[in-house]
């Protein structure tokens, strides 16, 4: 699909929308002057917009593929080396499941796979949700089912470069729902105070081995870690696993989405799509992950 | 106040004085071990410093047999060394590690030898983990200091004859020798 097409798109999603919500208006108008009922626009309305959401879904769907192919795809492979990038595939659940850091919840959704290279540092990631299930008995025993969101934002995944053998995770103390497998694991995590009053203040470490704590921890990387929860919006959750760094992201947000309802300027749409994509690489420019004097900094 | 009331009282206070004794002495027996804990791993770090410097000296001194004998400290790690002597010894491999970092610096060829750039690599790593043990232990012995000065603890510290533990300090400019720029 071309750039046009795209836009031709988008124009029939948004007739569409125009024109349902005028006949929606008119009959919502004519049914509360005949019923002297004002209540009766809203429903009306309200009604339409459910309608024409599922009428227009698959368009809607096609639109915001195929602009993702168009504009996204274009910034990320000018960034990424080697790229891959699914917007309709997701990361896969055991990745996350394994770290044994997250909290599952009962329902997993994930989309914008993307997995490349920057600054020869290799980077997995895509936009997460999950929720649990919250089920709620009145006293006339009926059951109602709601939906919870735990989490939702990005999971990112970076080669780390230090080895190390025991795992280890940072929490800033405003993220919810990180858990640790400490029941049934031979080894267990213990949490950690770091000499730096003020890290121990925002985050919370736990690790398997204390020393290894502060191996992989370095006052310098503490204070880069310290600034970049300053600078992002969101809390945070680093967990180091298997030589690996998984950064749980909660900003509520979902990557690369198009709007269709906003005009089409392709400055702002790039500005926007390189804001979400400055979020991946940030974590390997201010974490310095392409550093190889990281792996040998003394203090 | 009857003389029953009396008896619970004192023996409420008693044991409330016992309970806090037991919880000081454990916390603090706790602490210690963790110092000594932390201690064998600057033990651990310093000794595989030591190894790998030891080969890299070896290297070195291979390959510039024709120079002037370059003169390296002598280090003896032994076990059971107090806190000042590997303090020492941690001081004379950076006065060492420097000696070679400078005679290395006019043999290109054997700075860029795969060897070498493997037991830099090492150096490099050991290098973290010694300062990692060494802020591991200061954390330990902070904590373990703090809570023998604090009171109300400091009072169950006395009574145990528990005294603050020396912290391993790293010279600053001893800091600077180690640093490697490859």
């Amino acid at each position: 699909m071309t750039k046009e097409e795209l836009e031709l798109l988008k124009s029939k999603i948004r007739k569409k929308y125009i024109i349902g919500t005028i006949i929606a208006t008119i009959i919502g108008i004519v049914l509360m002057i005949l019923t002297l009922n004002p209540a009766l626009l809203i429903i009306i309305i309200v009604m339409s917009v459910i309608v024409l959401s599922l009428i227009t879904s698959g368009d809607v769907e096609k639109y915001k593929t195929e602009f993702k192919n168009i504009y996204v795809l274009n910034a990320l492979s000018k960034i990424f080396d080697n790229l891959d990038y699914k917007p309709n595939r997701g990361i896969n659940a055991s990745l996350i499941r394994n770290t044994k850091m997250m909290n599952m919840g009962d329902r997993f959704s994930s989309n914008d796979f993307l997995s490349g290279k920057y600054k020869n540092i290799n980077v997995v990631q895509a936009d997460v949700h999950i929720e649990e299930r919250h089920t709620t008995t009145d006293s006339n025993g009926n059951t109602q089912t709601t939906w919870v969101t735990i989490f939702m934002g990005k999971w990112m995944i970076f080669d780390f470069n230090k080895s190390f053998k025991a795992n280890l995770q940072v929490r800033q103390k405003s993220f919810s729902n990180a858990t640790l497998n400490n029941w049934f694991s031979d080894d267990k995590y213990t949490k950690v105070l770091m000499e730096d009053q003020e890290f121990n203040k925002r985050f919370k470490v736990y690790a398997q081995n204390e020393h290894d704590a502060f191996y992989v921890l370095t006052p310098s990387l503490m204070e880069r870690i310290k600034k970049i929860c300053d600078n992002i919006s969101g809390s945070l959750l680093f967990c180091f696993i298997n030589n690996k760094l998984h950064v749980g992201l909660a900003n509520n947000c979902d990557s690369f989405e198009p709007s269709i309802f906003k005009k089409t300027n392709e400055e702002e749409i790039m500005n926007s799509i390189l804001h979400d994509i400055k979020i991946i690489t940030d974590f390997i420019d201010e974490l310095n992950l392409d550093n190889t004097l990281f792996r040998r900094e003394v203090q | 106040m009857d003389s029953g009331t009396l008896i619970i009282i004192i023996v409420a206070i008693v044991l409330l004085i016992a309970i806090f004794y037991i919880t000081v002495s454990n916390s603090l027996k706790r602490l210690s071990i963790k110092v000594d804990e932390a201690l064998s791993g600057i033990d651990v770090a310093l000794t595989k410093r030591y190894d790998v410097l030891t080969k890299m000296i070896d290297v070195v001194k291979g390959y510039v047999k024709h120079e002037k004998e370059t003169l390296f400290e002598v280090i003896q790690l032994r076990s059971k060394m107090t806190l000042k002597e590997k303090s020492e010894a941690n001081a004379a491999m950076d006065e060492n590690f420097k000696k070679l970092n400078f005679l290395v610096e006019n043999y290109p060829e054997l700075k860029a030898s795969e060897n070498y750039k493997t037991l830099q690599n090492s150096i490099s790593d050991v290098e973290e983990h010694l300062q990692a043990a060494r802020r591991l232990y200061n954390s330990n012995v902070s904590l373990y200091n703090q809570k023998i000065e604090v009171f109300p603890s400091n009072i169950v510290a006395k009574a145990m004859h528990y005294t603050k533990k020396d912290f391993f300090e790293a010279e600053e400019s001893k800091r600077k020798d180690v640093k490697i720029d490859l």
